[in-house]
């Protein structure tokens, strides 16, 4: 039986066939990771404009704190803790503050009905009278 | 077919063990994509769970990249050889393409013309699984290392990229296995590549006569 095997070595058109090869991967790579960088450049400099626009418009508002606006203030005084203003009162926490998935059809039977609103108020003030 | 007493060394020990390695881990990692993309418990049950599937497929990521890579370094001439075949098309390959080697049973192929080392069918899959393996590996180590930082558009670009090769990837490794394993013609070669490497003379001289005609002039 005869037992037949390919020859040692390359020619010169294999090695640049196969050095070849090895250079277009290293290109598309190249140019995949160039691709890459460049969106995240994008992105980035998106993101810094976006941040600096921000601020921007923030800086030309009058009114640029949320706890000094005098509508919400008013608010404190005429509605969320009568005659004071005192943040994050057990109305203003009750009433704003935001309800979630199942609790969220019971909060608003109580809105339809006040006097539930009312004796979950009194339940809450009690404890600390 | 002639009646050759012999028989020729298609695939070295190292190019055998590259393709074992490379099956294994692209096996694992169809399987391990394919659960957690369309969420099928029963595969990723197989590797621990999701969690543990999704480790499973970066490390098998790892060895999918590592282990050609390391082929090439080791064998620069055997890989150089490969590439110039593939990358070699003249008519006989484009004869072979119009009567698709005989293999179809609804094309009549009176005469196919004598092959290289790999017919052009699998001069084609060559080409298609090198690229789809780069396009495979350059979106999957983002996706794994760089996540966090990487822009949304560019993350969902390398999940299409990769989602969309690895489907074709696995089409096209399922037909190298039937026509590797399966079909009567051409599962005489599935030895060759998956155990000794060895392939009878006379079955090379008719499926690769252009390169069984150099094996017999080579000293």
């Amino acid at each position: 039986m005869k037992f037949f095997t390919e020859s040692e070595g390359i020619t010169r058109r294999q090695f640049f066939i196969g050095a070849g090869m090895l250079t277009v991967t290293a290109v598309i790579s190249g140019v995949f990771a160039k691709f890459g960088l460049d969106v995240f450049a994008a992105s980035d400099n998106y993101i810094e404009q976006r941040v600096a626009g921000l601020y921007t418009l923030d800086e030309s508002m009058a009114l640029r704190k949320s706890h000094e606006n005098p509508e919400i203030l008013q608010i404190y005084k005429d509605f969320l803790s009568p005659g004071e203003i005192q943040f994050v009162s057990p109305k203003a926490h009750h009433l704003l503050h935001t309800k979630y998935g199942s609790d969220i059809p019971a909060f608003i039977e109580e809105l339809k009905h006040p006097h539930v609103e009312a004796e979950h108020e009194e339940a809450q003030v009690e404890p600390a009278a | 077919m002639s009646n050759l007493n012999g028989k020729v060394l298609k695939h070295g020990t190292q190019t055998r063990t590259m393709h074992w390695v490379h099956l294994l881990a692209f096996t694992i990692l169809g399987l391990t994509g394919i659960a957690f993309y369309w969420d099928i418990n029963l595969i990723s049950n197989i590797f621990g769970g999701p969690a543990n599937a999704s480790v499973v497929h970066r490390w098998a990521g790892v060895v999918f990249t590592v282990g050609p890579a390391l082929y090439i370094l080791l064998n620069f001439d055997r890989f150089s050889k490969f590439m110039s075949t593939i990358a070699t098309f003249s008519k006989d390959d484009f004869g072979w393409l119009a009567c698709m080697g005989g293999y179809l049973p609804f094309i009549k192929a009176d005469h196919v013309p004598p092959q290289d080392k790999y017919n052009a069918g699998q001069k084609m899959l060559g080409w298609m699984i090198i690229f789809g393996c780069i396009l495979i590996i350059l979106t999957g180590f983002p996706m794994w290392l760089w996540r966090h930082e990487v822009p949304a558009v560019f993350l969902n670009l390398c999940y299409n990229i990769h989602f969309w090769t690895a489907i074709i990837m696995i089409l096209l490794v399922g037909g190298h296995f039937f026509l590797a394993a399966i079909h009567p013609k051409s599962r005489v070669e599935f030895s060759s590549m998956m155990l000794d490497g060895y392939i009878d003379a006379d079955i090379s001289a008719h499926h690769n006569a252009k390169w069984f005609a150099e094996l017999k002039e080579t000293p």
